[in-house]
């Protein structure tokens, strides 16, 4: 597939890369999503997160894809919208 | 992920230095590029107490990551 | 680009007359001179030549050539002669060689160079081109879906976006003969100096066709007055946009809308204008709601409001006109519009009548106790139209009718009066009120022609707060 180039349309005052979301100051108050993509040992490594997590006080909500061939399917991804605040993904080999 | 992001959830993905070539190319071809931590290889066949230690290793750059 | 002394011939297999020149080709190599052959098709043509490959067409885009065969006599890095097709005469006289054409006809046409087939003039700029276009070049992901690109790069109002390829937007700069990198305004909120080039990315990705830019362009310079005031008409609360009228022969010209369905969908021109002067404050000037657009509501003419008014079955003179133009004149004017209120009067066979219901309807603009604040646009549609001229009302006879209608006491018109808080201030209540300011009214034609309709398009805040409706013509 080729690659596509357009002419900027903006004003060129922001850069042209695609920024990430804003971050929250802390975590502390927030919910934190962790979603095991499913590949092996990933849970154990997500539930030693989720154990430091609880111990500071911030809320862990988790979430398992189906597997992990896919994407995650939309009403997975919908939920972790909105019920958390910050989402974990791991862990991929 | 970027699913994810594009719903305004900051997020993070956890994976091993394996994936370190494949995460770029993959963010080069949707041109973004998600927030990552990299961990030691292998996975598979590390043992609890090994995946913990791991998990501690990493918490500091994963929570770094996911605020400001 | 460098050609080197001697002659130079451009040529192409399928050109009968480039077929008919090999022998004086041979003949000149023969005499000696330095001769290029350069061919643009077919690298084995003419054969024992030893022609240049020019089937990428850069030697001829760069060298300028239309027809072939062109023959091109250079001297000290200079072309020194330019010969197009076959004339007998003027190659024996250009080269110097007596009997060059000998054997050959007079002369010949020749025919046109690949470097004019449909489409690769674009295609050469893009390519070869080099930089006449400025702007910063976003490379997509190769696995970006393109719409979903630009979508997610915030350029869109909401609708798909034509992607801004070089190819379109060089495509689009051939509507205007203004130079890319000339300044046309500077764009609110940033303040940003907007090219002709930046209104052209923007027209590709509304949706517009190349002889649309010049309208494009008048309505950016017309909005971005401080006049028309178009950073305030962002920032307010309030519901209206730019509204785009569109007066004399390019409205025609280019298909727009003027009668049924006018103020509506389905006309590209219509549509896209409107669209691309909304891309344009958005992208360019960087106002967005949820950002410097604070609008309570909106209105669906926010996404494009453009339409022409009907002109030739029109009782009066054109808008433009009436604010100053000469007749005749291509023309946009921007006017701050909050949407559509249609009226129906479908019995009043009396200027007098239709009047009323006119006034009646046009009071209740924004509230009926507002008054002086806000403005409004008529648009009478033909029908109603022909109340007026089989009476012989002119424009400005139906304004004169509505002003004297349009009054109210202060006292009806007051905070509290008629048990609504609000209202005018307290201190009115003894005075005659006209619902409009001097100018507030704007009054056009155009709609379909079975209706017993008109339109009202209220308007937004006048003076140094609002909007002041601006009339520039159109520079193509």
């Amino acid at each position: 597939m080729t690659t596509i180039e357009l002419l900027d349309p903006t004003s060129e005052r922001q850069p042209v890369t695609r920024e990430r979301v804003a971050r929250p100051a802390t975590l502390e108050g927030l919910t934190v999503g962790l979603l095991d993509i499913s590949k092996p040992r990933g849970d154990v490594f997500l539930d030693r997160l989720e154990e430091l997590l609880s111990s500071r006080g911030v809320e862990v909500l988790r979430y398992r894809k189906p597997t992990f061939t896919k994407p995650a399917p939309a009403d997975l991804r919908y939920e972790i919208s909105v019920r958390c605040d910050a989402v974990v993904e791991a862990l991929a080999d | 992920m970027t699913e994810l992001e594009v719903r305004g959830l900051p997020a993070v993905f956890v994976a091993s230095v394996e994936f370190v070539e494949a995460a770029a190319a993959q963010a080069r071809a949707l041109g973004f590029e998600p927030a990552s931590v990299f961990v030691p290889h292998p996975i598979q066949d590390r043992t609890d107490d090994e995946m913990r230690a791991l998990a501690e290793a990493a918490a500091g750059e994963v929570w770094a990551k996911l605020t400001i | 680009m460098d050609l080197p002394d001697g002659y130079t011939v451009f040529v192409k297999a399928t050109c009968p007359t480039c077929q008919t020149v090999v022998p004086a080709l041979t003949r000149l190599r023969e005499q000696g001179a330095d001769l290029t052959v350069i061919t643009q098709d077919d690298p084995g043509f003419p054969a024992g030549l030893h022609p240049l490959d020019d089937t990428e067409l850069r030697r001829s885009y760069e060298a300028g050539v239309e027809i072939v065969p062109t023959l091109l006599r250079v001297e000290g890095g200079r072309v020194t002669d330019t010969l197009c097709g076959w004339l007998r005469a003027d190659w024996e006289r250009v080269t110097g060689v007596a009997g060059l054409g000998e054997g050959l006809p007079e002369h010949s046409a020749g025919c046109g160079s690949r470097t004019l087939d449909p489409g690769m003039p674009e295609r050469l700029a893009a390519r070869y081109g080099g930089d006449i276009l400025r702007s910063r070049r976003v490379e997509l992901g190769e696995l970006e879906d393109v719409f979903e690109a630009m979508d997610q790069r915030g350029w869109s109002d909401g609708l798909p976006l034509v992607p801004p390829t070089r190819e379109r937007v060089l495509r689009m700069l051939e509507g205007t003969s203004r130079d890319p990198s000339e300044v046309v305004a500077v764009v609110p909120p940033d303040l940003v100096e907007c090219t002709v080039e930046k209104v052209a990315i923007n027209a590709v990705m509304a949706g517009c066709r190349p002889d649309y830019l010049p309208v494009v362009l008048t309505a950016v310079e017309a909005a971005c007055t401080d006049e028309f005031n178009v950073h305030g008409l962002l920032a307010t609360t309030w519901a209206a946009g730019p509204v785009v009228v569109v007066n004399g022969p390019i409205a025609e010209r280019i298909g727009m809308n003027s009668g049924g369905n006018a103020l509506g969908q389905g006309n590209r021109a219509n549509a896209t204008i409107g669209r691309a002067l909304q891309l344009v404050v958005r992208n360019v000037g960087g106002g967005r709601p949820g950002g410097v657009d604070r609008a309570a509501h909106g209105n669906p003419g926010k996404y494009t409001f453009c339409f022409a008014e009907a002109e030739r079955s029109s009782p009066w003179e054109a808008l433009a006109v009436e604010r100053g133009l000469p007749a005749g004149t291509s023309a946009v004017t921007l006017f701050a519009g909050s949407g559509v209120q249609p009226l129906s009067d479908q019995l009043s066979r009396t200027p007098e009548s239709l009047a009323r219901s006119y006034a009646a309807c046009l009071q209740v603009v924004a509230h009926p106790k507002l008054v002086l604040t806000w403005d409004a646009m008529l648009v009478v549609s033909p029908e109603h139209a022909r109340v007026f001229r089989e009476a012989g009302w002119s424009k400005a006879r139906l304004r004169e009718e509505l002003d004297g209608l349009l009054r109210r006491p202060g006292a009806e018109l007051v905070r509290g009066a008629g048990g609504i808080a609000e209202g005018v201030p307290e201190s009115l209540a003894g005075a005659e009120l006209p619902k409009f300011r001097p100018g507030g009214l704007l009054i056009v034609h155009a709609g379909g022609t079975a209706g017993l309709f008109a339109a009202i398009i209220g308007g937004w805040a006048s003076g140094a707060v609002g909007s002041e409706p601006v009339t520039r013509e159109v520079r193509e």
